[in-house]
Order: C-alpha cells, then structure tokens, then sequence
C-alpha cells in the first residue's frame, strides 16, 4: 500500500484542505489492519471519531417521545374542538340576539318606569307629608282651636256684648 | 410530516451535537426531547425549510447553549472556568466499546476545546457535514468554521502524539 497518499491526506487534514471524502478514506484506513507503526499515533483520532456514532438514543426514548407527541395532538384536537365549537355558540347568540334586545328594552321600560314612578310617589309623598305633617295636626289643631276659640269667643262675645249691653246696666246696679 | 417518518430519525445527530455541548447525557437527552417536541409544535411551518436537519441542529445548539450559559450563571466552578469538565456519567457511555481507554481520552481532548471547536468538530468529523453546511448550523462563515476546525484538529493530534510518544519514552 501507498503509504505516501496516506501521509500526504494526513498533512491535508490537519491543514483542512481535505475533502469530506478523502477524509473518510482515512477513517476507512485507520479502521483496518495494516496500519504502519509510524501512523499508528493517528489512529486513535480517526477511530474515535467513528465509535462516536455510538452515542445514540435508545427505544425507551422513542417511546417517551412518541407518548409525548401523542399528548401534544390530543390537545391540538381538543383546541381545535373548542374553536369548532365556538362558531355555534356565537351562531346560537346570534339566533337569540333579538330575544336579548327585546329583554333589554323591557329591562330599560321596567327601570325608567320604576325609577319614574319612584320619583312621582316620592314627590307626592312630599306633598302628603307637608300636608299631614304640618297641616293637619298642627293647623287643624291650631284650625280646632281656632275654630273653639272663634266658638268660644262667639259664645263669649255674645254674651260680653250682651254684658257690654248689660254692663252699663251692672255698673249701673253696682 | 410524520413524526417518526421524519423528525424523530433527527434524535441522534441532535443527541451527539447536544452532547459535545453540555458533556452531560440527561442534558443532552432533554435538549432532544425539547427540540423535537418544538419542531413538532410548527410542523405545519416546516415545509418552507430547506435543509430540516441543520435546521434541528441549530435549534439544539441554541438549546444547549442557553442551558449552559444558565447553568454557568448559577455556579461558577473555580477549577471548570478554562475548560469543560466532562461528568462521570458521560464517561461511561464508551465503557461497552473495545478501545474504552483511548476514546475516552480523545474524547476528554475534544471536550477540553472551546465549544465552537468541539461543535464544528462534531459536525465534521462525525456527521460528515461540509464547511458550508457547519457554517449556515452555527450561523457563522466558512472561513470561521474552518479556524476552528483548525485549531480543533490540531490540539488533538499535538496531545495524542504526547500520548502516543509516553509508551515508547518509558
């Protein structure tokens, strides 16, 4: 064998000026038999490189994959079930749209009115309680009074000014 | 878009890519799950994407990023500021393969290297991915891909003459 072709890829390697093929010409060299003593030193760094490939993944870790990947494209398809059914919602909305405006105008009619009538009745019950507070027991009383004492002094005033008729009569007797 | 017919085929490449990053294996795993989950999420926008893979792998990185610059924030290791300690788990990944003791050395080589380094390593070395493509993952240009590429290879193969060089010295 032509050693010096060896030798001479090798100076190449180092100066990487080989190619990707001349450099598996020297894997392939250094994982024969006859290599000379002289370029035994070299071997290690080629044979090395090709056990390398030895550093592989094993079938317990394609399972876990697997089992993994399976998990992620069921809650893809669950995701894509929730925006399937999103659309009928929004379809379902949209058919009870009406019934929803129609509800929210009576909730409208229903709050103005109360809120109106509240309104009204507080006033009128203002007037009432002006009336009733201040009226009817104060000036119907004062009314009442006034009234007796209107009575009282009619009943009076009919006799003073009988008295008053009377009086110049019982100065007169006095 | 299928998930095991066309994303889920992405977890390896995303897992070694996660893994140069965070050098920790439940990180690394847990940035693949997120990254396959999200490109899961926007599988109706995925049709406009060219090139999904390095697509996946940028959204990895990015992942992986933050959760360093994260975890970073929090602690500050006094003996991990220069380099990035690999974890015990890490380590026993390589424990089933023939050569245990000299993968895990170039892999703590590799993991010493500034992440950009290790990340444009990976890519090429592993996942055989052009300068082009590297660049476009790590939304940087060629010529930056290949300084790291570079220095990358350069800094392996200084130390593995020095491990190589200690039998014949004894």
């Amino acid at each position: 064998m032509n050693y010096q072709y060896i030798e001479q890829l090798i100076e190449r390697y180092f100066e990487c000026q080989t190619t990707l093929h001349e450099e598996q010409i020297l894997r392939t060299f250094f994982a024969g038999e006859d290599v000379p003593g002289h370029l035994m030193q070299y071997a290690e760094l080629f044979q090395s490189e090709v056990n390398a490939k030895a550093e592989t993944l094993g079938d317990e870790f394609d399972r876990k994959m697997l089992a993994l990947v399976q998990e992620e494209s069921n809650k893809t398809v669950q995701k894509q079930k929730r925006t399937t059914e999103k659309p009928q919602n929004r379809a379902t909305e949209h058919r009870l749209a009406p019934f929803f405006r129609a509800a929210a105008v009576v909730a409208i009619a229903l709050t103005v009115g109360r809120a109106t009538d509240h309104a009204l009745r507080d006033q009128a019950a203002e007037g009432t309680e002006d009336a009733i507070a201040i009226d009817p027991y104060i000036r119907q009383a004062d009314i009442q009074n006034a009234i007796r004492v209107k009575d009282i002094s009619q009943a009076k005033a009919k006799p003073q000014t009988d008295s008053l008729i009377v009086q110049p009569l019982n100065e007169t007797m006095q | 878009m299928d998930f095991s017919h066309d994303i889920l085929p992405l977890k390896n490449v995303l897992f070694r890519t996660a893994l140069r990053i965070t050098l920790n294996r439940e990180d690394a795993e847990d940035i693949v799950q997120d990254t396959l989950l999200k490109l899961w999420e926007r599988r109706d926008t995925l049709g406009n994407i060219q090139n999904l893979e390095a697509f996946a792998i940028t959204a990895a990185r990015n992942l992986a990023l933050d959760r360093k610059e994260l975890a970073h924030n929090k602690v500050i290791p006094l003996n991990e500021q220069e380099h990035d300690q690999p974890d015990k788990h890490q380590l026993s990944v390589h424990e089933s393969l023939v050569q245990e003791e000299k993968i895990n050395h170039i892999f703590e080589l590799i993991n010493q290297l500034p992440e950009k380094q290790r990340t444009a390593i990976q890519l090429r070395e592993i996942e055989g991915k052009t300068y082009r493509e590297i660049a476009d993952i790590m939304n940087t240009t060629e010529a930056d891909v290949k300084i790291n590429i570079y220095r990358g290879r350069n800094f392996l193969k200084n130390h593995c003459n020095f491990s190589a060089a200690e039998p014949s010295s004894l």
